[in-house]
């Protein structure tokens, strides 16, 4: 099936394609490494008037040190290039493992960070073809006041499954956005909404241009539960991030991925391991407050229940791998 | 652009194609270029058999990228491996190995086998496992895939 028609612009420079996205008329996307967007076009989930590529815009490249320590990724930077770049592998291995575990090694080769970190949020009656969706008409985020995935919700649950928000949360990494205007930064946490249709603070007229990760030596473990080890969205995926006493409130983090609208960062659970330390008493308190901070879940691609045991389960592991980390 | 000319690098050989927004690089192969070798399979980015080559010898999917996009770029397909009329040793390894069954996925398989081999000449067991994880072959498996990889792994030629 032929992808729906749109204008097709390659610009040169960011200024030249801040210049489009302003100044283009009706529905302009952008494009990274197409993975997602042109699957999304050819089930007419998007028939965008234009596509803005993004891939080739020479400000979006590269990974380079600050003087600070900070690393700063470049927003078009492939998944692969970030898998193999030594600074990343030495540094952050488990940020690596995020990467890595986005699809497949042919998707990789193609797709972006800053097409990871703008995924579109997906839901198993929405992300079908256009003859399925038709059989039962549109839904909230096809522009109808009605959600045929989870009868009443008021807006649109779709789930983020991107592999590496949580990782990327889990060590502080702020995003810089541009846009004719100017540019704004902001922490990666705040850049997600718990919208499915309005899933990031973009604004329209921005382009998310880097990714920045403070500079630190705390540990961090990431771990995706799927259906094959192969190329799957996850069903659940963690981040927990601990300094190397494990004691420190401030820096223990835990970021929860792909059970909710946007990447959780669970703050109780990680002051209950901060403060009781990351052994079993510690361990245990945190998974007791899961539940209630957590909150309701939807029963969206797998049962409410499930995604909570899955949380806890995650939680475990993740804080058993860390100890051997601190061995 | 709705529509232009795009100098694609096929194989070895410059093409000027007339390509639409509309067009991925997979319907500009198939169509266009009549390069039937390469598949579409699920079109979503699941089956891998839609695999190519780009210029810098990696496995991409030409199902999920615009033809647009590739202007002036290099793609190898199953039909570029052959070198005056001999197989290339992936594809003879294939044979040998009886690493094919229906043989549809086939390009996509050796597509992406060959890609394992031009970025680790000698691939460990997880190079091949996670080079071959984009592709999904519905008729067998891959365990005879992987002893032919590993075959030019470890020989360099054909057996």
């Amino acid at each position: 099936m032929l992808l729906p028609e749109h204008d097709f612009v390659k610009p040169a420079t960011l200024a030249e394609g801040l210049a489009v996205l302003r100044d283009a008329p009706g529905d302009v996307r952008l494009l990274g490494g197409g993975t997602d967007v042109v699957f999304n076009m050819r089930c007419r989930l998007l028939t965008p008037d234009t596509l803005l590529s993004l891939k080739d815009l020479p400000e979006l490249q590269g990974i380079a040190v600050l003087p600070d320590g900070s690393l700063q990724l470049g927003a078009a930077c492939r998944l692969t290039d970030l898998v193999a770049a030594t600074v990343l592998t030495e540094r952050y291995p488990a940020l690596v493992k995020a990467f890595r575990a986005v699809a497949s090694r042919h998707v990789r080769n193609l797709a972006t960070l800053g097409g990871n970190l703008c995924l579109d949020t997906r839901c198993w009656f929405t992300n079908q073809t256009k003859e399925w969706r038709d059989a039962k008409g549109p839904c909230l985020k096809t522009g109808k006041d009605v959600c045929h995935a989870i009868a009443g919700a008021p807006v649109c649950v779709a789930l983020n499954n991107a592999d590496s928000p949580p990782a990327l949360i889990a060590l502080n990494a702020t995003v810089t956005l541009a846009s004719s205007r100017g540019e704004r930064r902001m922490l990666l946490q705040d850049f997600y909404l718990e919208d499915g249709i309005r899933h990031t603070t973009r604004e329209p007229d921005e382009i998310l241009t880097s990714v920045t990760i403070p500079p630190t030596t705390d540990r961090l473990v990431f771990l995706k539960e799927t259906a094959r080890q192969g190329m799957d969205f996850s069903y659940g995926a963690i981040a927990v991030r601990a300094d190397g006493s494990g004691a420190t409130a401030s820096r223990l983090r835990i970021v929860l991925g792909s059970l909710t609208t946007a990447p959780r960062l669970l703050a109780g659970a990680a002051e209950r391991l901060a403060v009781l330390g990351l052994g079993d008493d510690g361990l245990d308190a945190a998974c007791a407050t899961l539940r209630d901070e957590l909150g309701p879940l939807t029963n969206l691609y797998s049962p409410a229940a499930y995604k909570r045991e899955l949380a806890r389960i995650l939680l475990r592991k993740a804080v058993l791998e860390l100890r051997e980390m601190q061995a | 652009m709705k529509k232009g000319f795009i100098t694609l690098h096929v194989n070895g050989d410059a093409h000027e194609v007339l390509v639409s927004s509309q067009h991925t690089l997979l319907d500009v192969l198939r169509g266009k270029l009549k390069l039937m070798g390469t598949k579409e399979g699920c079109t979503t980015g699941s089956c891998g058999v839609c695999t190519v080559n780009n210029g810098r010898g990696e496995a991409v999917l030409s199902c999920l990228t615009p033809a647009l996009e590739w202007a002036d770029q290099s793609i190898t397909t199953i039909e570029g491996l052959e070198k005056n009329g001999c197989l290339a040793p992936i594809q003879q390894a294939f044979v040998e190995y009886h690493a094919v069954q229906c043989g549809f996925c086939t390009p996509g398989v050796i597509m992406s086998a060959q890609a394992v081999l031009n970025l680790t000449p000698a691939p460990t067991e997880e190079d091949i496992n996670d080079g071959l994880a984009g592709v999904i072959c519905r008729c067998t498996g891959h365990i005879k895939v992987k002893e032919a990889i590993r075959h030019v792994g470890e020989f360099g030629t054909a057996p």
